[in-house]
């Protein structure tokens, strides 16, 4: 089964003057990690906000996780329970604790105060931070806030993770850990992952590498990354 | 943690501007309490005071002027006059005289039938009630005290030795301060029985007291005047109604004033949590989720406001009002109506930010910088 089936979807912005998205069709198999890559402004984050359901196409159509998006009343509802979001800044709400904080998307869910307290250290275990789950974010350091991050995204069991810029504000070293650690999570969980960066190498990383330039997705395999005529 | 527990931290995150709207409403909160103890205190007092003589209005001569407690007299005949008015249920003369009382030289003397004490605003704090025709006298607390006065002590008035029977309490500083006795005693001691100062009427039970008294006043208007306890009651009563309106205007400003201060409060509060909102519709959080939590954190401020507010409210009146001789009165009214403001301007302070959260585009606050 597909995770994401798309065909000539469109969106623009000012009136059209900017074509964010221009007749991009795409298929990502469920289980899958994709990375999409491109320069500035090409359209990558449009397309994994459309992804997400945090906006909408102006005409083609959007299947992701078996909803259609372009009809679907309830994106809310779909996010909430299809998706896990991990941003390049970690986006944390500094006054509530560790815990709590990977308890906010439970907020969609009916689980008792006791049932999202024990899966919120759950998945702080996952991500190896069960010692630090009564503490606020800001006693964190950056690559310890993204895994807390990383853990918030998991809390509704996603069946698929969408990652912008994931590794964009840690420095080489904690990056290779959360990567790993977003990896791993991807194959334990069985979760399809879908990472949009300017970085060649994490880009390599994943199954298939999709490279998006003026709206437009020029080649959908990592074999053209060979050939690529994108400076990323 | 539940969504209760992260809608009360919420709104302490910005401490200082959380004070700031918290002492803003709190004051409009204080002077509605405050008013509403010292009105309600005020409208018992009248009350009281009002429904402790049993006269529903006085009568006097024209020349006496409003005066209920004037000097000048009328005749005598006047009181069997009055009594045969139709809806009169009883008519009491009262005879107030200026003599020498005691070590004054001067004090009222109020001379009454024992029975018409009754219609008098008094009430017996010590003793009994003078004899008709006996040499004896009732003091007012204030005099007694002033005095030095007791029950069963002599006390000369105009010249003549009378036994001090009892002490009276009454609402009315006129009468705190002066003598009774028997009308007849003091028509003695002025050796003028067929005078009197004024009458004291009580209507029949279900007439109306302000009716009768227009029907004096038409019968006998050219040489005698009524003073309704009616009308006074309904001068006090305007008087009660224009601080009970302005207590409700300064509701209604605590409103104005509170709400613009939470609205800018629960803005500042959207705006510099624009991102984290983006977060909170990424994960899935419904436009109906965050309207509560923010209108909730709104109501969360105005709540504590309500609360010290009424406690200061409460504490200040009644620790300053006896001082300044004001005995406040504090119904559950009162702190409904403070709560129920608090919880108004809530929900209107909260909402409109609320509003602007919800309409928020995702993609928009989570590019916020």
């Amino acid at each position: 089964m597909n995770a994401v089936e798309i065909k000539d979807l469109y969106k623009s912005y000012e009136d059209g003057k900017i074509k964010a998205l221009n007749g991009v069709s795409l298929t990502i198999k469920d289980g899958e990690f994709v990375s999409i890559i491109g320069p500035s402004g090409s359209g990558k984050s449009t397309l994994l906000n459309m992804l997400g359901a945090l906006d909408v196409p102006d005409s083609g159509s959007i299947n992701v996780a078996g909803h259609d998006l372009r009809t679907s009343k309830k994106l809310n509802e779909f996010r909430g329970e299809k998706i896990g979001f991990i941003f390049q800044l970690h986006n944390l709400i500094p006054n509530i604790s560790v815990r709590e904080n990977i308890e906010i998307p439970m907020y969609t869910q009916k689980m008792s105060s006791g049932e999202m307290k024990d899966k919120a250290l759950k998945l702080l275990g996952d991500v190896g931070l069960e010692d630090k789950a009564d503490i606020l974010p800001n006693k964190l350091s950056g690559g310890e806030r993204q895994r807390v991050a990383i853990a918030r995204a998991l809390a509704n069991e996603p069946s698929i993770i969408l990652a912008d810029e994931p590794t964009g504000s840690l420095d080489s070293k904690t990056s290779s850990k959360i990567l790993k650690l977003l990896i791993d999570l991807h194959k334990d969980k069985n979760v399809t992952l879908i990472i949009v960066t300017h970085d060649m190498d994490v880009a390599k990383l994943a199954d298939r590498v999709i490279e998006v330039l003026d709206g437009e997705i020029i080649s959908a395999g990592d074999e053209s990354l060979i050939n690529s005529k994108i400076d990323v | 943690m539940s969504f209760l527990k992260f809608i009360l931290k919420n709104p302490f995150r910005r401490k200082n501007s959380a004070i700031l709207a918290i002492v803003g409403i709190a004051i409009g909160i204080i002077v509605i309490v405050a008013l509403g103890g010292i009105t309600d205190g005020l409208v018992n007092t009248f009350e009281d005071t009002i429904h402790a003589g049993g006269a529903d209005f006085s009568i006097s001569g024209k020349e006496t002027g409003d005066s209920a407690y004037g000097t000048n007299t009328i005749d005598a005949n006047w009181t069997e006059k009055i009594a045969n008015v139709s809806g009169v249920e009883e008519a009491y003369p009262i005879y107030v005289v200026l003599t020498s009382v005691g070590d004054d030289y001067m004090n009222t003397l109020i001379g009454i039938d024992p029975e018409g004490t009754t219609l008098a605003d008094i009430s017996m704090k010590e003793g009994r009630i003078f004899k008709d025709n006996a040499s004896e006298a009732i003091l007012g607390e204030i005099y007694a005290e002033d005095n030095n006065y007791k029950v069963g002590d002599n006390i000369k008035i105009d010249g003549e030795e009378f036994e001090i029977v009892g002490i009276y309490e009454t609402g009315d500083q006129n009468m705190a301060g002066g003598v009774f006795t028997s009308i007849s005693k003091v028509g003695d001691l002025m050796d003028d029985e067929d005078s009197i100062s004024n009458i004291y009427v009580k209507v029949k039970k279900g007439e109306d007291p302000q009716a009768v008294a227009d029907k004096i006043d038409e019968l006998y208007g050219d040489d005698i005047a009524t003073i309704t306890s009616v009308m006074e009651m309904q001068q006090m009563g305007d008087m009660l109604n224009m601080l009970q309106a302005s207590t409700w205007a300064i509701s209604l400003l605590a409103i104005v004033v509170g709400g613009l201060g939470i609205i800018n409060t629960m803005l500042m509060s959207v705006f510099e949590r624009t991102r984290e909102i983006g977060v909170l519709k990424a994960v899935g959080w419904s436009n109906k989720k965050i309207l509560t939590m923010i209108v909730g954190e709104s109501l969360v401020i105005t709540i504590v406001s309500a609360i010290i507010g009424s406690v200061i409210g409460f504490a200040a009146c009644t620790l300053l009002g006896p001082q300044m001789g004001i005995s406040p009165l504090f119904t559950p009214k009162i702190f409904i109506q403070a709560f129920s403001i608090a919880i108004v301007v809530g929900i209107i302070g909260g909402l409109y930010p609320a509003i602007k959260a919800m309409k928020l585009p995702p993609t928009e606050a989570l590019r916020y910088e």
